[in-house]
C-alpha cells in the first residue's frame, strides 16, 4: 500500500514529538482543568501516531492493537475525568486548578 | 501528491494542537481539538491504516470531544482564565523533558535496522489486526471490555447531581 520510495511519511515522528511537546506545555501552563484534560488527550494522540508509524514501518500489526487499547483507555479517562471535574465545579464553583488545594493543606 | 498531503496535514495538525493550548476559552480549545483529531486521522490514512483512522474519527471526534463540549457548555465559565499565570519554571522543565523525549524517539526510530520488513500491507490489513486481537491479545481485549463496563457504572455514579449532597449528608 505504501511504496518504499515514499520517505516523507517517515517524518511523522517529528509531528508526534511536536504534538507531545504542545500537550505537555498546555498541561503545565493552563489553569482550566478541562483544557488540561484536552492536553492529556493530545499527548495520547502523539503516542498513537508514533505507534502507527513504528507498526507500519516494521510490518508488525502489534502497534495498531495498542493504538486500539490506548483509544479505549483514553475514552474511559475522559469520561471519568470530566465526571470528577463536574463534581469539583459543583463543590467549588470553578474549574481553576489553583482552587483545588485540599490535599496539600 | 502524498508528500503534499502529508506536509499540509502535519502542519494543520500541529497548528490545531497549538490552538488547543493557547485558546482563551475552553470551547475554542475543544473545537481546535476536533481539527487536530481530524488531521491525525488523515495522517493515519496516509500511512494506510484506514481502520485506525476510522476509529480515530468515530471515538475521538465522535465521542470524546462531544463529551468535552457538553461539559464546557454545562458549566458556567464566565470568569475567563488568562495565560499570564504561567511560571517560567514549569516551562523550562517541560522544554527539557520534551527535548529528552524527542531525542529518545529520534534515536530509536532512525535505526533503519528495525524496519527491514516489507510486508506493510499485511500489517495494516484488518484481518491480521483482528486475528492478533482475538488470539494473542485476547485477555487484554476481554479485560478492557470488563473495564469499560465498570467505567459506565462509575461515570454514571460520579456525574449524578445527588452525589455531592449525599456525601454531604453522611
Amino acid at each position: 500500500m505504501i511504496p518504499a520510495s515514499v520517505q516523507i511519511l517517515h517524518w511523522s515522528h517529528y509531528v508526534a514529538a511536536c504534538l507531545f511537546a504542545l500537550g505537555m506545555f498546555g498541561f503545565l501552563i493552563r489553569k482550566n482543568a478541562i483544557v488540561v484534560l484536552m492536553c492529556i488527550e493530545l499527548m495520547l494522540n502523539a503516542v498513537n501516531l508514533i505507534l502507527v508509524e513504528v507498526s507500519m514501518r516494521s510490518g508488525h500489526p502489534e502497534g495498531l492493537i495498542f493504538v486500539i487499547f490506548i483509544i479505549t483507555v483514553a475514552a474511559a479517562e475522559a469520561a471519568v475525568g470530566l465526571g470528577i471535574i463536574l463534581n469539583l465545579y459543583r463543590a467549588k464553583g470553578t474549574v481553576n486548578i489553583d482552587a483545588f488545594r485540599e490535599l496539600q493543606g | 501528491m502524498r508528500e503534499v498531503f502529508f506536509m499540509i496535514f502535519s502542519i494543520f495538525t500541529v497548528l490545531a494542537a497549538l490552538g488547543v493550548v493557547v485558546s482563551r476559552h475552553a470551547i475554542f480549545s475543544a473545537f481546535s481539538l476536533v481539527l487536530a483529531f481530524f488531521g491525525l486521522a488523515i495522517l493515519y490514512l496516509l500511512w494506510g491504516t484506514s481502520f485506525v483512522s476510522m476509529l480515530q474519527i468515530l471515538i475521538y471526534t465522535g465521542a470524546i470531544v462531544v463529551l468535552f463540549v457538553f461539559v464546557v457548555m454545562l458549566l458556567d465559565l464566565k470568569k475567563e482564565e488568562t495565560l499570564d499565570s504561567a511560571k517560567t519554571g514549569p516551562l523550562v522543565m517541560a522544554g527539557l523533558s520534551v527535548w529528552f523525549f524527542s531525542l529518545l524517539i529520534l534515536r530509536a526510530l532512525n535505526r533503519a535496522t528495525y524496519f527491514k520488513s516489507t510486508n506493510v500491507e499485511a500489517a495494516s490489513d484488518i484481518k491480521s489486526i483482528s486475528t492478533l486481537l482475538f488470539s494473542k491479545y485476547l485477555w487484554g481485549f476481554e479485560i478492557l471490555s470488563v473495564f469499560l463496563l465498570a467505567l459506565i457504572v462509575s461515570a454514571c455514579v460520579l456525574a449524578r447531581a445527588e452525589y455531592m449532597e449525599r456525601k454531604a449528608d453522611q
